[in-house]
């Protein structure tokens, strides 16, 4: 098991990210300059909120898809420059763990913070969390947290990324919301599990815990996220009665942005049930889905 | 001089999580507990869970939007803050209105006859201009060819220094006082004692640090560099000392980068010298 692990240890996992990336491009069509088929990227795992419940793969699937050929060069290009360097200092095994869970992490904060049926594609959630694994580095090897603000190289990092999340508000359609949230995962993954321990240290044993479960909280939130009337609409197909009644009226509040007050009409709920039935069809038909 | 970089010794000692930290994991656990409980309440009533999430999400909305303005405005009244602004804009200003002429000359005097002081004053443009890549072989053709220029040892130190490289910076410091004492007013007695304290030699660095005090005075940099290397090295009343010359109101107007260090010391003051 051991050697399995070394020699897992030795494969260039970057080279291998960077090698899926342009596979699936060549797959889905996102060569040209044009962005790529909906319908294709959906197939190759593209993201959207109201797919996390039926296909929780897709939090992963869509970092290794992209949207064309200037959204790939961007990505890969950027994977290329900060990608081997830390994968060496971290090995690949736990930089693949990085990648994967910062990955996760977008897609978890796309999943909860945007629109319903928004797709989202692309690894920029994922080397965002690259750039947040750096910043843990840099703060561990300093003597307290914010030594490494000193020196110029850790610094140009900082500048970097607020320049990249800068860029991201500035383009409308690129997600920061999944950018943040593979930033803060990549950066408190590294934090405490994957930099080594120091001596004299405080136990990181309660906090890897804690950020643990709150991480498995978060993507369980995903997969069921009871407050939205896409996942309440699935959950009423199949039950009637009294149930059937909560969850019309659950459905109505959600859509509505609980702006229908505190008892809503049942013939009002099952009205806007209905109504919610039907632009769901219309959103996968038009998606592909 | 000590071997700089090597890792301090001793046994992993375990400590207790203080009270701030218990309090930011009790919270952490709250909210990992929300996404389960309403998933529970979900079950046997969706639409209160819908409500649940409704009425938290604006309340928490409020709460955020409260604490933000609140942090606001204490970051604009916590020393550091304006400190730091001060420094950045200072730099951006220097960036700004100086442009890449004098390094362009110098490197084009190099071109006619390659000297260690052309080669230094190339490395030493560059370094001011933050161009690290262009400065770092400038300065180690100029030491190549006269191994003795303090000037050469010195600036190579600070780029060291800037990149993190300790050891590296340490040594050239060294060279450079030892090949002319009081090198830049003593700046590299200076960044000599800081970059020992960083590689956890802190006895050395107090030494260092003392010595240079004494030789040249000292600013809110140099106590306040003193004071960390004193709290390393367990003198909790002497970087208490140090920490309050660095906090006291400056006699003159002083440098944004002084600025900065009388900041922190502020802060740490604040601490009751803590770190």
């Amino acid at each position: 098991m051991k050697d399995l692990l070394q020699h897992a240890d030795e494969i260039p996992v970057t080279l291998v990210v960077a090698l899926a990336y342009a596979t699936v491009a060549i797959l889905t069509g996102s060569i040209g300059l044009n962005f790529a088929d909906s319908e294709k990227l959906f197939a190759w795992g593209s993201l959207a909120p109201m797919d996390a419940p039926l296909q929780p793969w897709r939090l992963l699937s869509y970092a290794f898809v992209h949207a064309n050929l200037v959204h790939l060069v961007f990505n890969l290009s950027f994977l290329l420059n900060i990608g081997p360097a830390l994968e060496r200092s971290m090995g690949s095994l736990k930089f693949l763990a990085l990648y994967v869970v910062a990955a996760i992490g977008s897609g978890v904060a796309v999943c909860l913070l945007y629109e319903v049926p928004q797709p989202v594609v692309g690894g920029s959630g994922a080397l965002f969390g690259m750039m947040g694994a750096l910043v843990a580095w840099n703060m561990h090897s300093g003597r307290h947290l914010f030594a490494f603000l000193e020196f110029e190289g850790p610094r140009r990092l900082m500048s970097m990324i607020v320049a990249n999340l800068v860029i991201g508000f500035l383009i409308p359609f690129v997600s920061n919301t999944g950018h943040i949230g593979g930033l803060i995962t990549g950066f408190a993954v590294t934090f405490l599990f994957l930099t080594p321990v120091r001596r004299g240290i405080r136990s990181r044993r309660p906090w890897q815990i804690a950020i643990a479960a709150l991480f498995a909280s978060l993507t369980f939130a995903c997969i069921v996220p009871v407050w939205r009337w896409d996942w309440l609409y699935e959950q009423g197909l199949n039950e009637t009665g009294a149930r059937r009644q909560s969850i019309e009226r659950a459905v109505a509040r959600s859509i509505s942005g609980d702006q229908l007050g505190e008892q809503i009409d049942p013939e009002l709920a099952h009205l806007y049930y209905q109504q919610v039935g039907g632009l769901l069809e219309t959103l996968r038909k038009r998606r592909g889905g | 001089m000590p071997e700089v970089g090597a890792p301090a010794e001793g046994p992993r000692v375990p400590v207790p999580l203080p009270a701030g930290q218990r309090l930011a994991l009790l919270l952490i656990w709250l909210v990992a507990a929300v996404p389960p409980a309403l998933w529970l309440v979900s079950r046997s009533d969706p639409d209160l869970a819908v409500q649940l999430v409704h009425r938290g999400t604006v309340w928490v909305t409020r709460l955020a939007l409260g604490a933000g303005a609140v942090l606001a405005l204490a970051a604009l009244l916590f020393p550091p803050v304006p400190a730091w602004l001060r420094l950045r804009w200072n730099e951006l200003r220097l960036s700004l209105t100086s442009d890449r002429g004098p390094l362009l000359r110098a490197m084009g005097e190099l071109e006619h006859f390659a000297s260690a002081q052309r080669h230094y004053e190339v490395g030493r443009l560059a370094l001011l201009r933050r161009e690290f890549s262009l400065a770092l072989p400038h300065l180690q053709a100029a030491l190549e060819m006269e191994p003795d220029m303090a000037a050469a040892h010195h600036h190579l130190g600070l780029a060291m220094f800037r990149h993190g490289q300790l050891g590296v910076a340490a040594a050239a410091f060294a060279r450079a006082e030892e090949l002319d004492p009081g090198h830049a007013f003593g700046d590299a007695l200076l960044y000599l004692g800081r970059c020992l304290d960083l590689a956890d030699h802190h006895q050395q660095a107090v030494e260092v640090l003392r010595k240079h005090q004494a030789r040249h005075g000292g600013g809110h940099r140099s106590h306040y560099w003193l004071g960390l290397a004193l709290l390393a090295a367990g003198d909790a009343h002497g970087a208490a000392d140090a920490f309050a010359v660095a906090a006291a109101p400056p006699a003159q107007k002083i440098t944004a980068e002084e600025n900065w260090f009388r900041a922190l010391a502020r802060v740490r003051r604040w601490r009751g010298g803590a770190s």
